[in-house]
């Protein structure tokens, strides 16, 4: 009689707590385990991510090549596979399934970027920094760890709704396992990745490329620059500080191209263009055209001060590589200054050398990348101090085996959101019904 | 038709936009009134057409190479999701939200008649570049009237009059902005691809991007297991906007900045 009084008191305790707290009471690592235990084991790997990251902290090794890297994926989806068909029992695979650990994870994943948004990725000379790896997120231990967490939650979800599949789990099936692929693919596909940079010289053949460590590499095919164009934008007009050389911002509004024949306004002053040479040389009393390498536009302009009417005429010019620029002075304060010309468009014309004498001729173009040999060949730069006259283009060659997985998951993605766009929010439905 | 003749087109499709608005408006009272306002919508968006067109065959290019081109085109894309959007989902307040951006950049174009010219590196000089903007303009607009719409929803519950309604009206706004913010994410990943040789550099305004899209990621799943506990979603999403107020201009004042291929202004 006594225990059954005290029994009912301890229900009556629990009952009570059951009320204040927010989740039902449930000792911790009680299972099934709820979001203090996910955010405690995320948070664990993370922390063992630091620690690692102190004592071992370079592991390019874990970078693999083809076909380990092959290996590895289909050995991690199979272990996915295995764990979920046969070990659904174990409480750490039912637990991946479930909604806590898919929450915790994206939430801590994200906290991990937010590192990497801030502080910026590059050598860094406060020691903290260095120690605790926080420059190089993408490669830091923490990092891989609760993305390999994050992956597996998603993998095992993505797997058990394949397996149980509806068709109104279609948009769920789409954005889940695409992002699986591409986010795998992208990961393992680092070891296959090779990105070198070429340079490339007018009239010459061309063969050794550099990789992202300086390292050479020959190119099974030779790469031959034929020509090396560049279009440009009309110069601009500024007005200029004579004492801090720095640009004046005309109330915020952009710097005018110039153009024979126009008129801008300029603050106070109007300024006229009256002559204007796309390719120029000084001469006594001003410029004239000049078609020769480094010959840079000049422009003849009048400057008129609206309130004391007062004229200035005047050569202004943008300078190159080879000639000085000429600003020209229209009170103590203000000069007016041609920019040196934007470019609108590069190309290179080349032509692609095979060791067994055949060749294939191409132009290479900013946005529009060539195919060739397993690699995509990429107009990268140019010589900017030269300017359109450079004679020197350099070339990226990107081989990325990986791609058409990334591109299958990135395709799976655009479809899922226009699925989604489309369905949109589920939970509305259920509670419209 | 070029340029010059822009004022008056303006004009006339902003006029036009403004009358939709005005019977948009009154149409909550009078629901035959709608259709004289979609009505107006339409025909302000024939014009616009009209325009583009004219314009088109003048420079024989495609106009959306400058940034008042690239304004042109949202003004053109706008309403038709706005139209789109209404008719799958019935928000007269989102069309109007989508017509007004619309007018927006419309007057924006009015106001500063010089960036028409204004130069464009040759890296932006590509077929992604309007969709790519096009789509992220938009999922963050209709992000934000998410937040406008969760802000709401908190002062009511200070005040004690939450209707979860108000939280419904917030999830199908998440939906349609967060499926934009998917398309945006993996256009420019298609279209880095194509111009910088790779498809994810975690290039800083791109990192914050992805953060944004998973703040949109965590609310959605946990409204969709947790329907009940609005509060906490509420706050997910009002930090959701904060992420994305950083992705949007707050990158250009972090010290990651200066390491961004984002970055345009000097």
């Amino acid at each position: 009689m006594i225990n059954a009084v005290r029994d009912t008191k301890i229900t009556r305790k629990k009952l009570l707590n059951m009320n204040t707290l927010p989740h039902n009471k449930k000792a911790l690592w009680e299972t099934p385990w709820g979001y203090s235990e996910s955010f405690i084991i995320g948070l664990g790997l993370i922390f063992t991510g630091f620690l690692m990251e102190l004592m071992i902290p370079t592991h390019n090794a874990l970078i693999l090549k083809f076909p380990y890297n092959l290996y590895a994926v289909l050995g991690y989806v199979a272990i996915l596979f295995i764990a979920f068909k046969w070990c659904s029992n174990l409480q750490l695979v039912r637990w991946m399934t479930k909604v806590p650990a898919s929450i915790s994870s994206i939430v801590l994943v994200t906290v991990m970027v937010m590192l990497m948004g801030t502080f910026p990725q590059v050598p860094s000379e406060n020691k903290w920094i260095t120690a605790l790896g926080l420059n190089h997120i993408t490669t830091h231990w923490s990092f891989i760890l609760i993305l390999m967490l994050f992956l597996s939650c998603l993998g095992l979800v993505t797997i058990k709704r394949v397996l149980q599949f509806k068709w109104k789990n279609t948009g769920f099936i789409l954005n889940h396992l695409g992002l699986f692929l591409a986010l795998v693919a992208g990961m393992v596909g680092t070891g296959d990745l090779q990105r070198l940079t070429l340079d490339t010289y007018e009239g010459k053949p061309s063969l050794i490329a550099y990789d992202i460590d300086g390292k050479q590499v020959e190119l099974p095919f030779a790469v031959y620059l034929k020509d090396f164009k560049m279009e440009e934008y009309l110069p601009k007009l500024a007005l200029v500080d004579n004492e801090e050389g720095k640009i004046v911002h005309n109330n915020g509004k952009n710097l005018y191209l110039i153009e024979e024949g126009i008129t801008y306004p300029f603050e106070t002053y109007e300024i006229e263009v009256l002559t204007f040479l796309s390719s120029s040389g000084r001469v006594a009393n001003g410029y004239q055209f000049v078609n020769e390498a480094g010959s840079p536009p000049s422009a003849q302009i009048k400057v008129t001060n609206k309130q004391t009417k007062e004229e200035i005429t005047g050569w202004i010019c943008s300078g190159s590589f080879r000639h000085p620029y000429e600003a020209l002075k229209i009170n103590d304060e203000l000069s007016v200054v041609m920019t040196i010309p934007e470019a609108k468009k590069f190309a290179s014309d080349i032509s692609l050398l095979n060791p067994d004498g055949s060749r294939e001729e191409a132009v290479l173009e900013v946005n529009k990348p060539l195919a060739y040999q397993g690699y995509k060949l990429y107009q990268l730069s140019y010589d900017d101090r030269m300017g359109k006259w450079s004679n020197l283009s350099v070339i990226e060659l990107v081989r990325d085996p990986w791609l058409p997985v990334i591109y299958i998951g990135i395709f799976m993605m655009i479809i899922g959101a226009v699925y989604m766009f489309w369905t949109g929010s589920k939970i509305n439905k259920e509670e419209a019904l | 038709m070029t340029w010059i003749d822009f004022p008056l087109y303006s004009i006339i499709i902003v006029l036009l936009w403004f009358i939709g608005f005005v019977f948009l408006a009154t149409s909550y009272k009078k629901e035959q009134l709608t259709t004289v306002a979609i009505l107006a919508f339409v025909a302000g968006w024939g014009v616009l057409l009209y325009f583009v067109k004219e314009l088109w065959i003048e420079l024989q290019r495609p106009p959306m190479r400058t940034l008042g081109e690239t304004r042109l085109w949202y003004a053109v894309f706008l309403p038709l999701v706005g139209v789109v959007t209404y008719y799958r989902w019935k928000y007269k307040w989102f069309l109007g939200y989508s017509i007004g951006m619309a007018g927006m950049f419309l007057i924006i174009n009015y106001l500063n008649p010089e960036t028409y010219s204004k130069t464009l590196m040759p890296a932006l000089q590509s077929p992604w570049f309007i969709p790519h903007v096009l789509v992220y303009l938009f999922s963050y607009a209709v992000l934000a009237a998410s937040s406008i719409v969760a802000l709401k929803a908190m002062w009511d519950m200070y005040k004690g009059t939450f209707s979860m309604n108000a939280l419904r009206l917030a999830d199908n706004l998440v939906y349609i902005g967060f499926a934009f913010l998917t398309l945006g994410l993996l256009f420019g990943a298609l279209w880095a691809k194509e111009a910088w040789g790779h498809y994810w550099t975690w290039d800083p305004k791109e990192v914050w991007a992805f953060l944004t899209w998973m703040g949109y990621l965590i609310y959605i799943h946990y409204r969709y297991f947790h329907p009940h506990k609005s509060k906490q979603a509420i706050r997910i999403l009002a930090l959701a906007f904060v992420v994305l107020i950083i992705c949007w201009f707050g990158v250009n004042y972090l010290p990651v900045a200066n390491t961004s291929v984002h970055t345009y202004t000097q």
